[in-house]
């Protein structure tokens, strides 16, 4: 039963990664312009022209290009850029590490700090904690990346001087020194994010909260003489908890959508500068490479999100 | 008490999760994290900032302002450009034309040498070139249609023998090609795709030891190269971060994190930054200008007195200071503009913004209710701001533009496929008049986007391309910018004075004409000092 739930899960993971890649493929496509002339100079002679359209594959009938991408991927090769002459993943895998680094870290630095502003809130509905919890967390959801992060790099970079400008390590620093710094680049482009994203997660848990103490168990429980903090933590945040596992599944994808604009506010090395470029010099491949990664990443975290939801919840596993 | 130890277990964990995924750490020596911070500056490092990575290692493929800023530091060039856009010796100590014209002779530097010890010759630079026309690449190609073949005459001497006379030869090779190692480049099958990302192989004052994609490129200065005013470039280390939006680039040099921003600053930037004590901000002229080409090929555009209408319906004198904060300067509403002293002619007189006179010659065309789109790349802050103004404009004269703002490669598109009725943009470097007008007015020419077919320019221009010196071009190039003004197959609105910041720490930087060179050009960074 555990098998084929899980195999269920598999397959839905790969039907949707095939539908990604097919829909990223077609799309770049779509893009206006013409890759060629953002390799060469635009008053190139129509053989240099040619000559570098059957180079990128792209003399081709679309299907045939298609089909000969899936070829390469399914070998697990994401081809090669056309304006660096290098393979995709070597360029990519670059700048991975940076990616996983900045979203994983603002992730768990949100719910960190968003279930704890959650439950406060629930706990304190109506009070004043709870008014200034959700005006936080509606104006937050409104923020503009560019805007949060020009503000924090001049306050707290220039003005104050407590972290540095951009970049995403001190390239003089070795060792744990090198790790130190690793933190602190990272600070604010994570507070960036952190910061678009924990109003959902401290609304989400709010309102599941504050439903799930007006159910029967709980009025049980403090019947039973439970602690009230026992009451809330041990019995209805923890039923409260799953719709919150959900969103951060949806979250992840977000949270990869506000990498492009904070990686390059910060000048962060990482995939979402990388996409950002790629659309510029329309570098097919690159695009390409780039979602098919994010996507197969959001792909595994819904698919371990839902499996861990199986093992928690046997409704689910039933259903 | 079990919980607080899992969450401290689960907190170690993280920190040691993102400590486990750093990816490898550079540790070049000495110095400070960037720039020269609230430090004096040392002549250890200078950090320069840009907003784009290298693309392309390979000088000949390389075509942003990045790859060429970081290429030209490790790839020589035969000539280089002074401050007026005058060719001076670089890799070439003397260069002449024969008397017919189709033989140009070279003689170059003997002191020179690749960074894998081998000399640099004139086999590199026939190599090059011989490379240039074979895989035909970009500009270059375009620019020795005359070149036929090159004749080593010894190792620091070549002939090189054009098909027709052609004055702007040298002059083009000089300044545009990047003499690449013939013993490393000959063994890439397609030097078109060759990437040439490591075991760099240069002869130009720094060499490239570092790369860090999307943060950092390293380069460390060869301690003999000939051409440095000493001898040895002052600076030991150059590094180049990457910003891609210019706005934290902007503040990371206000916080002394870099030293130099080397891309052009928008005008509202420039202004922002003239009151920072720690700044120091230069000014550059433009080898390009700013215009609006019409599309002669489609009616009503091929009527002269519908293309004076629309040039009598511009306000220049608005667009300069209003749109470029004045940092621009007219050309009189000529090709000829004064970054060329050599050909800039004093007599023209800039279209008037005189809206009644538009309306009259669109009168005289019998020209009614004209209406016309405009294409421009809107992300260009300049042109952003005055596309605006010319359309505003024209509606007094009663004429609807259009605007188009299109994404950057939309534009190029259409631009290339001539899919326009008003083309706004600017041209980057216009450095040789002859050549240029070539370009971009002759019938066929590569980057003619009026589609000019006109047989008396087209005989002007040949002139002045056989002629052999400047001196000699002059008379019949004034006539063809004579003639484009007339016929209005170019409409120059101005020409921008650049902005360039540097800290306040450095000093002695050799600026040059356009963005291209701007003050990182080798020869400045080469003597470039910390201030006393």
């Amino acid at each position: 039963m555990r098998l084929k739930f899980i195999g269920v899960r598999l397959l839905r993971g790969l039907l949707t990664l095939w539908f990604a890649v097919t829909v990223t493929f077609f799309l770049v496509r779509l893009l206006p312009g013409d890759p060629v002339l953002a390799v060469a100079d635009p008053n190139m002679t129509e053989e240099l022209r040619a000559k570098l359209l059957a180079d990128f594959g792209l003399d081709q009938p679309l299907m045939v290009q298609y089909l000969d991408y899936l070829r390469q991927l399914v070998q697990g090769n994401l081809g090669m850029s056309f304006r660096q002459s290098l393979p995709v993943t070597e360029v990519l895998m670059e700048r991975l590490p940076w990616t996983l680094i900045l979203t994983m870290s603002a992730m768990v630095a949100t719910v960190v700090i968003g279930i704890p502003l959650g439950v406060l809130a629930a706990t304190k509905a109506r009070g004043w904690a709870d008014r200034l919890i959700q005006i936080g967390g509606i104006t937050a959801q409104s923020l503009f990346v560019p805007s949060v992060g020009i503000f924090l790099l001049y306050t707290l970079g220039v003005l104050l001087g407590w972290f540095p400008i951009g970049g995403a390590i001190d390239p003089d620093a070795t060792g744990f020194a090198a790790t130190l710094s690793m933190l602190h680049h990272l600070v604010l482009p994570c507070l960036s994010l952190v910061l678009i994203q924990l109003g959902s997660y401290v609304l989400t848990m709010r309102s599941t909260l504050m439903e799930a103490l007006g159910d029967d168990y709980v009025a049980l429980a403090k019947a039973k003489g439970v602690r009230p903090s026992a009451v809330v933590w041990k019995h209805a945040v923890r039923n409260a908890l799953l719709p919150t596992t959900t969103i951060a599944g949806i979250q992840l994808g977000m949270l990869f959508g506000g990498a492009v604009l904070t990686e390059t506010i910060y000048a962060y090395p990482g995939i979402g500068r990388a996409i950002y470029e790629a659309v510029g010099q329309m570098d097919f491949p690159v695009l390409q490479g780039a979602f098919v990664l994010l996507a197969a990443a959001v792909v595994a975290a819904n698919l371990l999100t839902d499996i861990a939801y199986g093992f928690l919840d046997p409704r689910v596993r039933t259903a | 008490m079990r919980r607080r130890a899992a969450l401290t277990a689960l907190a170690a964990a993280v920190i040691a999760g993102v400590a486990a995924c750093a990816p490898s750490t550079p540790g070049s020596g000495g110095g400070s994290t960037g720039g020269s911070g609230g430090a004096a500056a040392t002549a250890d490092r200078l950090t320069i900032g840009t907003t784009a990575d290298v693309v392309n290692f390979n000088p000949l493929v390389g075509n942003s302002r990045t790859d060429s800023w970081v290429t030209n530091l490790m790839y020589p060039h035969l000539t280089q450009m002074d401050e007026t856009g005058k060719r001076i010796p670089y890799l070439a100590t003397e260069w002449a034309y024969s008397k017919d014209g189709k033989t140009a002779t070279v003689k170059l530097r003997d002191d020179m040498t690749w960074s894998d010890g081998k000399p640099v010759t004139a086999e590199d630079i026939v190599y090059t070139i011989d490379t240039v026309k074979k895989e035909k690449f970009g500009v270059v190609a375009g620019l020795i249609t005359a070149y036929d073949k090159a004749e080593v005459v010894s190792p620091t001497e070549i002939e090189f023998k054009l098909t027709r006379p052609d004055g702007t030869f040298l002059h083009n090779i000089g300044f545009w090609m990047p003499i690449v190692p013939k013993h490393v480049f000959e063994k890439a099958p397609s030097v078109q795709k060759f990437a040439n990302d490591k075991d760099w192989v240069s002869a130009g004052p720094y060499k490239l030891t570092k790369v860090e994609r999307g943060q950092r490129y390293v380069m460390e200065r060869v301690e003999k190269f000939g051409p440095a005013p000493s001898g040895t470039p002052g600076v030991k280390e150059i590094v180049f971060r990457v910003f891609p939006d210019v706005n934290t680039e902007v503040l990371a040099l206000r916080n002394g994190d870099i030293d130099v921003i080397a891309n052009v600053l928008p005008p509202a930037t420039a202004v922002s930054l003239k009151g920072d004590s720690k700044i120091k901000m230069m000014e550059i002229p433009s080898l390009g200008w700013a215009h609006l080409q019409y599309n002669t090929k489609r009616k009503p555009l091929d009527d002269v007195r519908v293309r004076q209408a629309l040039a009598h319906a511009v306000d220049y004198e608005a667009i300069r200071k209003i749109a470029l904060q004045g940092f621009a300067k007219t050309s009189n509403s000529s090709v000829l503009t004064p970054s060329q002293p050599d050909y800039f002619d004093p007599t023209m007189k800039e279209y008037a913004f005189d809206v009644n006179k538009s309306k009259e010659l669109l009168k005289q065309a019998g020209v009614t209710n004209l209406s016309l789109n405009m294409i421009y790349d809107q992300a260009d802050p300049n042109i952003a701001k005055w596309a605006p103004m010319v359309r505003d404009s024209a509606k007094q004269a009663g004429i609807e533009i259009k605007l188009q703002g299109l994404e950057r490669n939309t534009y190029i598109a259409k631009g290339s496929k001539r899919d326009f009725d008003i083309y706004a943009g600017s041209w980057a470097i216009m450095d040789n008049p002859p050549a240029n007008m070539a370009l971009a007015f002759k019938t066929g020419g590569f980057i003619n986007y009026a589609q000019v077919e006109d047989p008396k320019l087209d005989d002007l221009i040949d002139q002045g391309q056989r002629a052999l010196s400047p001196a000699e071009a002059k008379g019949p190039i004034q006539e063809a910018a004579k003639l484009i003004h007339e016929q209005v197959y170019d409409n120059v609105l101005y020409v921008e004075t650049f902005n360039i910041a540097h800290s306040t720490k450095w000093t002695d930087f050799k600026p040059m004409p356009s963005e291209l060179l701007s003050i990182v050009n080798p020869l400045s960074l080469a003597q470039a000092k910390p201030a006393p």
